[in-house]
């Protein structure tokens, strides 16, 4: 019994000497960390890309973080605006499940993410969305180069950037659930859509 | 009260500021070479590739070790292998390790071996705790090309054929045990594989397996692809390797090591 206020004595001296681990991390020297967390952000599932924590910028030159498409399935796609022969088909893709999925409109967000870290700027985005009429459920986003190949890199969009200036890139069409976590994509251009569309509606249920 | 609060933010200040020296100093005690600017080759090529400029930039003397990486995870729990999320590292993450953040006694020779078994993700977050990055593939290509000062072969490639033949050995030996070459770089080749930025950038598809698109409808701006050396089957090991990887793949003989821009 005698012991009992020593041992309590060790274990407050115990946590004294032994931060937990978080805090150790908090304290650490240098940048702050980790390109992407380790761990799951609360509330998004583990397998959420909406865990990249990079900020992008929006058409209309908003900030904007992946998780703001969280709740609605969303429809992805990663393009460059300069592209000659595949992105513009590439978004028109995306119009006709935009249009075959006409009474669903507004449970549905269309993001298109560029490539092009230099030249596509929220004006040349913004222009592009003028140009190829894309409504109000579509957000163009640009990021850094290191938010861009990690986003590209966790949908399995391989890209290059060749030496004039374009990009080499992978056509595809991706589904997210309302979490972030890709369920189905299209590959190729002009594409039926069909399985595509079945798969949106079955996360609009 | 207000002494009390003052005297608190200079407590904060001063390990911040120690901090930054501690960053400082650990960032300057690994080596680092400059690789002059070149131009890199890329191994695949359509009509329409060029030939790519690369920057002088700085690449670490030798491969991320496991004492290294110990010290990471320590400072980064999130990154420890009980804890890492399966996005960014899959099961094989740190397989080698005894636990979170040690090795096995009987490993302790590992400590200064390359650190494998690590993803893409991960050595992307160690690069930039370390204020620092990883290569691209043009910068790691431009620097693996380097003239070696001594092997015993008749080429490079020769030599890293040679070592592609060999199984991987039990034990990883130590960083710095293959060859040095023009830049004082050590095991470009020999001793692992390692991680690059832009890994992913390869759009041909080395995997005839999936065949059910038209390649030329899959990617844009793929085309006819034709490699630049046919006899560089080093190479297009490489390239082939590369192409395979996912970012939270976890392999054997997989490590990384940093660059800097200048």
């Amino acid at each position: 019994m005698k012991q009992l206020p020593l041992l309590a004595a060790a274990f407050l001296l115990l946590a004294g000497c032994n931060p937990s681990p978080e805090e150790t991390g908090k304290a650490a020297p240098g940048p702050s960390v980790a390109a992407a967390p380790a761990q799951p952000v609360s509330g998004l599932s583990s397998e959420s890309v909406y865990q990249l924590p990079d900020t992008f910028q929006t058409q209309n030159r908003q900030p904007f973080l992946l998780p703001e498409l969280a709740g609605k399935p969303t429809v992805l796609a990663m393009v460059f605006t300069n592209c000659g022969y595949a992105c513009p088909r590439l978004t028109d893709d995306m119009k006709a499940i935009e249009t075959k999925l006409a009474a669903s409109a507004g449970q549905v967000n269309y993001a298109l993410v560029s490539f092009d870290v230099a030249r596509d700027t929220a004006e040349q985005l913004k222009r592009y969305a003028t140009e190829k009429n894309l409504g109000n459920n579509w957000v163009l986003l640009h990021g850094s180069d290191e938010a861009v190949r990690t986003l590209s890199v966790l949908l399995n969009v391989p890209y290059e950037k060749t030496e004039d200036g374009n990009f080499s890139h992978a056509n595809k069409i991706i589904v997210l659930d309302q979490n972030g976590v890709p369920r189905f994509h299209q590959e190729g251009l002009g594409t039926n859509p069909e399985a595509t569309i079945s798969q949106i509606n079955a996360l609009l249920r | 009260m207000e002494n009390m609060k003052r005297f608190v933010w200079l407590i904060l200040l001063l390990t911040a500021s120690a901090g930054a020296f501690a960053q400082a100093g650990r960032a300057g005690a690994k080596p680092m070479h400059t690789v002059a600017k070149g131009v890199y080759e890329p191994f695949f090529r359509t009509a329409a590739t060029l030939p790519v400029p690369v920057a002088a930039f700085r690449l670490d003397e030798y491969a991320v070790t496991n004492a290294e990486f110990i010290e990471f995870v320590k400072q980064n729990p999130a990154w420890r292998r009980s804890r890492v999320n399966r996005l960014f590292a899959d099961k094989n993450y740190l397989l080698h390790w005894a636990t979170d953040t040690t090795l096995a006694p009987a490993n302790a020779p590992l400590l200064q071996a390359p650190v494998v078994s690590v993803s893409w993700f991960a050595a992307q977050a160690y690069a930039k705790w370390q204020g620092k990055r990883l290569p691209t593939v043009a910068e790691w290509e431009l620097a693996g090309n380097g003239t070696p000062r001594h092997i015993r072969f008749h080429s490079l490639t020769d030599y890293i054929l040679d070592w592609y033949k060999r199984p991987n050995p039990k034990v990883l030996p130590p960083v710095r045990s293959t060859y040095v070459n023009q830049y004082g770089l050590y095991d470009m080749h020999g001793l692992i594989w390692e991680w690059t930025f832009d890994f992913n950038s390869f759009v041909g598809s080395t995997d005839s397996r999936g065949n059910t698109t038209d390649e030329v409808q899959a990617f844009c701006a793929a085309g006819a692809v034709n490699v630049k050396d046919k006899t560089d089957y080093a190479g297009f090991m490489r390239y082939g390797y590369r192409g395979s990887l996912k970012g939270n793949f976890c392999i054997q003989n997989l490590g990384f090591r940093c660059a800097k821009s200048i």
